[in-house]
């Protein structure tokens, strides 16, 4: 897969979520971006129970409708020094975490979900979809991918202004923070990375939410 | 309706019963004196039997003049169509819905002649041709005197080899890996370049000449899964728009740079145009100033000058 970039799009004051998605399938319509089916991503997490021992410790399991064959699975450490320790597996994965139900428990108030519809635009894939947190709604988040590239560095500049084409000001002129953090903008791009960045997202949500 | 089928069937069989005894008279004419006519007299008996034909001739003839006279004309002349004698009957132009057909297919064709006029001209212009020969007669020089054989088609395989790992140790971020998919034909070698992490193609050459010329991005693969080993994939088309449109100007670049007398010139140029695909994610377009036009990439490169233009935007 090509280079993605994940951006919130902030909900204007006057306006509601479904209103802000219209707004912006407009925009991309006038691009000349043509509609191709519908995407998901979902978010599960657990957390571990006092039979473990030491800290609670967290798994999310994420779901990316783009690799329907896989489950991702994050485990936070506590440290120190903390990290993110990452596992790309099959679908069997789900029912593993079943068993594990006793060591393992699902937070199932904090599930989060962004769906919406996917866009082609030339190599471009652009996806807008609404974040909802147990049905709740809580915001807009848009995926762009540019399919020929595989390294960040390379493509920023070009994603940022095709982003800006139809985003402006919202998007800013440096990489998104997910790359410069994790030193990723000259490295060879990875579902994983796209994974990455709707687990900062959502996690941003949350604690919006005050979770 | 019925009388007039049935004069017109017999008008018919008369013609064709005329047509069989004409037949029989050339046949016996040209057999000439046969067997059968005896042995006394054979000559009268002959011309007895042709006089026969002939008058059966003209009978059969008067037959025909008579049933044709015994067949009704067409009022005035005209003859029935059927159905389609109504399509005429609708005068409202908008419901014959003629005009604007006709108005669209004269435009079609107007279209066409001015393009074929357009293409001719270019065609004319640059010479697509790969014969050293055409080469010659257009400039004007003297064919005759100066017609050399092109023959870079020809060159040993080693010497090819020589050129491209000369111009794979000339470039740091373009690997290439040589492939030779039938061993035993001496002329025809492949070869894989990476170009950085940006994209990969496949060149096929014919003794010095650049053959085919296919890019894809830098995560497609040219080995065939089901292919044997050194086989590459020559057809299959990027899954990307932006590497299809710069296959299609690596083959024009290819025709631009071939060269038949100094073939290893054209394979450098080739190469360092190619070469210059490394920013292709970075470039911005050298008149616009913009990274994309129609969310492409510039993916035309001035062949002297190695600029980078969008497609819309090249000089």
């Amino acid at each position: 897969m090509g280079v993605t970039i994940l951006l919130s799009y902030p909900v204007p004051e006057n306006k509601t979520g479904p209103q802000t998605v219209d707004l912006l399938i407009k925009r991309i319509g006038a691009l000349g971006a043509v509609q191709s089916g519908q995407f998901l991503v979902d978010c599960e997490t657990f957390s571990s129970g006092p039979t473990m021992g030491g800290p609670p410790r967290t798994v999310h399991v994420l779901h990316n409708s783009e690799q329907p064959a896989a489950v991702f699975a994050l485990l936070e450490s506590p440290g120190p020094p903390p990290k993110t320790v990452p596992l790309v597996a099959d679908g069997l994965f789900d029912l593993l975490m079943l068993k594990m139900s006793s060591i393992y428990a699902s937070k199932k108030q904090t599930r989060m979900e962004a769906r919406g519809t996917r866009f082609e635009i030339a190599d471009f894939l652009v996806k807008i979809g609404t974040v909802t947190m147990s049905s709740n709604f809580k915001g807009v988040l848009v995926e762009v991918e540019y399919r020929p590239c595989f390294i960040a560095g390379n493509c920023w500049e070009l994603m940022r202004e095709f982003m800006q084409s139809f985003l402006g000001s919202v998007v800013q002129n440096t990489p998104p923070p997910y790359f410069q953090v994790h030193n990723r903008l000259n490295d060879v791009y990875q579902p994983l990375d796209t994974i990455q960045q709707y687990l900062d997202h959502f996690a941003s949500y949350r604690k919006v939410a005050g979770l | 309706m019925n009388v007039e089928l049935d004069a017109l069937n017999e008008a018919l069989k008369a013609v064709s019963s005329l047509r069989s005894c004409v037949g029989n008279f050339f046949l016996s004419l040209s057999q000439g004196v046969r067997s059968e006519h005896g042995e006394d007299h054979r000559e009268t008996k002959y011309i007895l039997e042709l006089q026969d034909l002939v008058a059966e001739i003209s009978s059969n003839m008067r037959k025909v003049e008579q049933t044709c006279s015994s067949i009704p004309l067409p009022p005035d002349g005209q003859i029935n169509l059927g159905n389609t004698a109504h399509l005429a009957h609708e005068t409202t132009q908008d419901r014959q819905a003629l005009y604007s057909e006709l108005v669209g297919s004269y435009k079609w064709t107007d279209k066409l002649h001015e393009i074929s006029n357009i293409t001719f001209g270019f065609l004319a212009q640059n010479v697509m041709k790969r014969s050293y020969n055409s080469y010659l007669n257009s400039s004007g020089m003297n064919a005759k005197r100066r017609r050399l054989t092109p023959s870079c088609h020809n060159v040993p395989i080693s010497s090819v080899e020589t050129v491209i790992t000369a111009i794979d140790r000339q470039y740091q971020d373009m690997n290439m890996n040589v492939y030779r998919p039938h061993p035993s034909n001496c002329h025809n070698l492949q070869i894989q370049v990476s170009l950085g992490r940006i994209l990969r193609a496949v060149i096929s050459f014919r003794g010095m000449m650049i053959e085919w010329v296919k890019v894809k991005a830098y995560n497609e693969e040219f080995q065939t899964d089901n292919g044997q080993l050194g086989q590459l994939d020559l057809w299959t088309n990027s899954r990307h728009h932006v590497f299809r449109k710069i296959t299609e100007n690596a083959n024009a670049a290819m025709l631009h740079f071939y060269s038949p007398t100094l073939p290893d010139l054209a394979v450098r140029s080739f190469m360092t145009w190619l070469h210059s695909f490394r920013s292709l994610f970075t470039d911005t377009c050298r008149r616009c100033g913009n990274h994309l036009l129609c969310a492409m990439p510039p993916t035309w490169r001035d062949f002297r000058t190695l600029e980078a233009f969008h497609e819309d935007c090249k000089p």
